[in-house]
């Protein structure tokens, strides 16, 4: 370095017209260094979530009908004609209810990992993208506390899992591991509900404030008197901190304790110490996956790419990519320790899955699962782009559905009594459901994203506050200041 | 003298308010007679406001000894209500114990949270209240009490440090 570049003043403050001369294109690839001004920004929003064209009440139509088909057909079909419509019988009593309760628990966990873990560890490219990931907590876990209840056949007795005493001080029976399932889907249904509204009362008095006739009202509701003052400030940042402690150990709790579900058991294959381990990986896995499907779809649809950015998708992705290494570590794990192990009921389970009626599904959920994304999300380009990372985040859903249908389905075919194999199909009413439940998710988020702002505002302005280019050198480096 | 005329004024920028600030503070008014409005949260230190004493973690601590004692009755009080004795197990074993405590712990602390920030913030609140909406489009608004004499200079240090729509706010209706 020269003397006369050493001695030369710093500028203090560069301004914008200086960062695009520098390094041009950088402002318009990231969020945080592009503000836009703030009423604009509200605005934009609003707009989103008030553009309902044709096609959008075409789509809810559908979805209307499916869940209507899933739910009021199907289930109500099952309801009046018990448990034999289902695929279930001897010996496998669980089924695709519980593959399904299985797979949208751990959808759950990816507003939880994206929002609450993100903002421990001050992961800035959150700031867009929490509320779209909360939601689906949420909206998911709807959908996955209706299987327990699906399940049981005689739903209408669900009432006794609710811990009060029947008429000979009875109570429920805390000791089995399917109360404990109940009790830690409750906390996190609660918890993830109120950390999603939490959050959203700033965006609910800003929607308040530009909307008028019905949505005023609603939003002035919902808004609870907001005014933005210092101490309504403090207290909602230190409950979002709070919570953001207290939803990770409940989020790890929920998926262990459903593994537990089948590691309690003695059942072959099931019978595993490392199922709660393995389960919250995958959940984690499949539940970061559906965020990108979800918000890629959003971004298309609600013309919101100046909130979501290539950029997003390109942290998200290299999140899936150590996710399916993770996974694919526990996978392999429990794999070899059974295998190795030469046990007459698991060698044959293991032969079922490679060479047997199940392997069509055992290597589709590994392609998709590690030779997809291994293969692919190591490349910056690919994690750029929305059509690939659309079709990838799919595929691994796909494949994390076929990992916990072959987990819940067929490790019941072959029990330690040869004589009681059987098979399992899913019968339609089953899959009418399912279908059904997969609506009912969306019809969810679809309607949702049309109420509520998809786009924590607030969370991105602060964001965009505390961001700032820097000049180091003959570059303008991206700086953030610490602002809590 | 009585403090009862109200004034707003907005900035449009965290520096200027912070300024304002300070000078209202050398003017004599008092922490207490000053409320800052914003669309985004400013740290008291920026502002140059006092710190507040939060009163949310010992709320949520609370709820977190309700939610674990309840879990130790479900638990460990329920079986004796009723004790059926099964395989020769005990009546409380501790594994079990262990989960349905550290679920309704976690319980009570979220829901003591959630409710705490309602209490501290005397939510819902949907009277009518003094508020300008432009505080959502980005700016940031000063509301303070000052006795009548104090107006006109007040007006001033608003005005100095970059302050405009300086009015006195009507209470209305969110």
């Amino acid at each position: 370095m020269s003397k006369e570049s050493r001695s030369a003043p710093r500028p203090a403050e560069p301004d914008q017209a200086l960062a695009l001369e520098m390094r041009p294109g950088i402002l318009s690839d990231q969020l945080l260094l592009d503000p836009r001004p703030v009423g604009d920004m509200n605005r934009y929003i609003m707009e989103a979530m008030q553009r309902t064209g044709k096609g959008f009440w075409i789509l809810v139509a559908i979805l209307a009908s499916l869940v209507l088909i899933g739910y009021g057909g199907a289930w109500g079909y099952q309801v009046r004609w018990g448990m034999g419509v289902a695929g279930i019988r001897r010996p496998v009593f669980w089924g695709l209810y519980i593959a399904n309760f299985v797979f949208w628990i751990g959808i759950s966990h990816s507003g939880t990992f994206i929002s609450a873990v993100l903002r421990v560890f001050k992961a800035e490219f959150r700031r867009p993208i929490t509320r779209g990931s909360e939601m689906m907590t949420t909206f998911s876990l709807i959908v996955a506390g209706l299987f327990p209840l699906i399940h049981l056949g005689r739903t209408w007795r669900f009432y006794w899992m609710i811990p009060y005493f029947n008429q000979r001080q009875l109570w429920p029976n805390f000791h089995s591991p399917l109360m404990w399932d109940m009790m830690a889907i409750f906390t996190y249904l609660t918890g993830s509900t109120l950390y999603l509204y939490l959050p959203l009362i700033p965006d609910m008095a800003m929607a308040r404030n530009i909307t008028t006739g019905w949505r005023k009202r609603v939003y002035g509701t919902l808004a609870l008197g907001w005014r933005g003052s210092e101490s309504e400030w403090h207290h909602l940042k230190t409950a979002i901190k709070i919570f953001a402690f207290v939803i990770m150990p409940v989020m790890f709790s929920v998926h262990t304790i459903v593994s537990w579900d089948f590691g309690m058991t003695l059942v072959e294959g099931w019978h595993s110490t490392i199922f709660g381990p393995y389960f919250v990986t995958g959940a984690i896995f499949s539940g970061v996956s559906a965020v990108i499907t979800v918000l890629l779809i959003v971004r298309k649809t609600m013309k919101l790419d100046y909130f979501l950015r290539p950029e997003h998708f390109d942290a998200l992705g290299k999140l899936i990519l150590v996710f399916s290494f993770a996974w694919t570590y526990f996978w392999f794990a429990e794999f070899i320790t059974e295998w190795y192990g030469g046990e007459p009921v698991i060698s044959a389970l293991i032969h079922m899955q490679a060479r047997g009626p199940v392997a069509v599904l055992w290597y589709t959920m590994l392609f998709f699962n590690i030779v997809v994304p291994w293969s692919t999300l190591w490349n910056r380009r690919i994690r750029r782009s929305t059509t690939a990372m659309l079709l990838i985040t799919i595929g691994i859903n796909i494949g994390m559905y076929l990992e916990r249908y072959i987990i819940v389905a067929t490790f019941l075919t072959k029990g330690r009594m040869p004589f009681n194999w059987g098979i399992y199909n899913p019968s339609i009413v089953e899959l009418l459901i399912s279908i059904g439940a997969l609506s009912l998710f969306a019809l969810l988020y679809v309607v949702a994203s049309r109420l509520i702002p998809l786009v924590p505002v607030w969370e991105v302005q602060e964001g965009q506050l505390s961001h700032s280019l820097r000049p180091i050198g003959r570059a303008l480096v991206p700086s953030v200041v610490d602002l809590e | 003298m009585a403090k009862d005329t109200v004034l707003m004024g907005l900035f449009n920028k965290a520096d200027h308010t912070a300024n304002t600030v300070e000078a209202l503070e050398k003017m004599g008014i008092a922490d207490d007679d000053v409320a800052i409005l914003s669309g985004i949260p400013y740290p008291a230190e920026i502002l140059g406001r006092p710190l507040v004493w939060e009163r949310i973690p010992v709320i949520a601590l609370s709820g977190a000894v309700i939610g674990f004692l309840i879990g130790i009755f479900l638990v460990a009080g329920t079986p004796q209500l009723y004790p059926v004795h099964v395989g020769g197990q005990g009546l409380l074993p501790i594994p079990p114990l262990a989960v349905i405590t550290y679920e309704l712990t976690m319980l009570g602390i979220i829901v003591s949270t959630f409710l705490g920030v309602l209490w501290e913030s005397f939510f819902p609140s949907y009277g009518p209240k003094r508020y300008d909406r432009l505080v959502t489009e980005g700016h940031i608004g000063i509301l303070l009490r000052c006795t009548p004499e104090q107006v006109s200079l007040v007006k001033e240090v608003l005005k100095e440090n970059g302050g405009h729509h300086i009015h006195t706010p009507e209470r209305r209706p969110l």
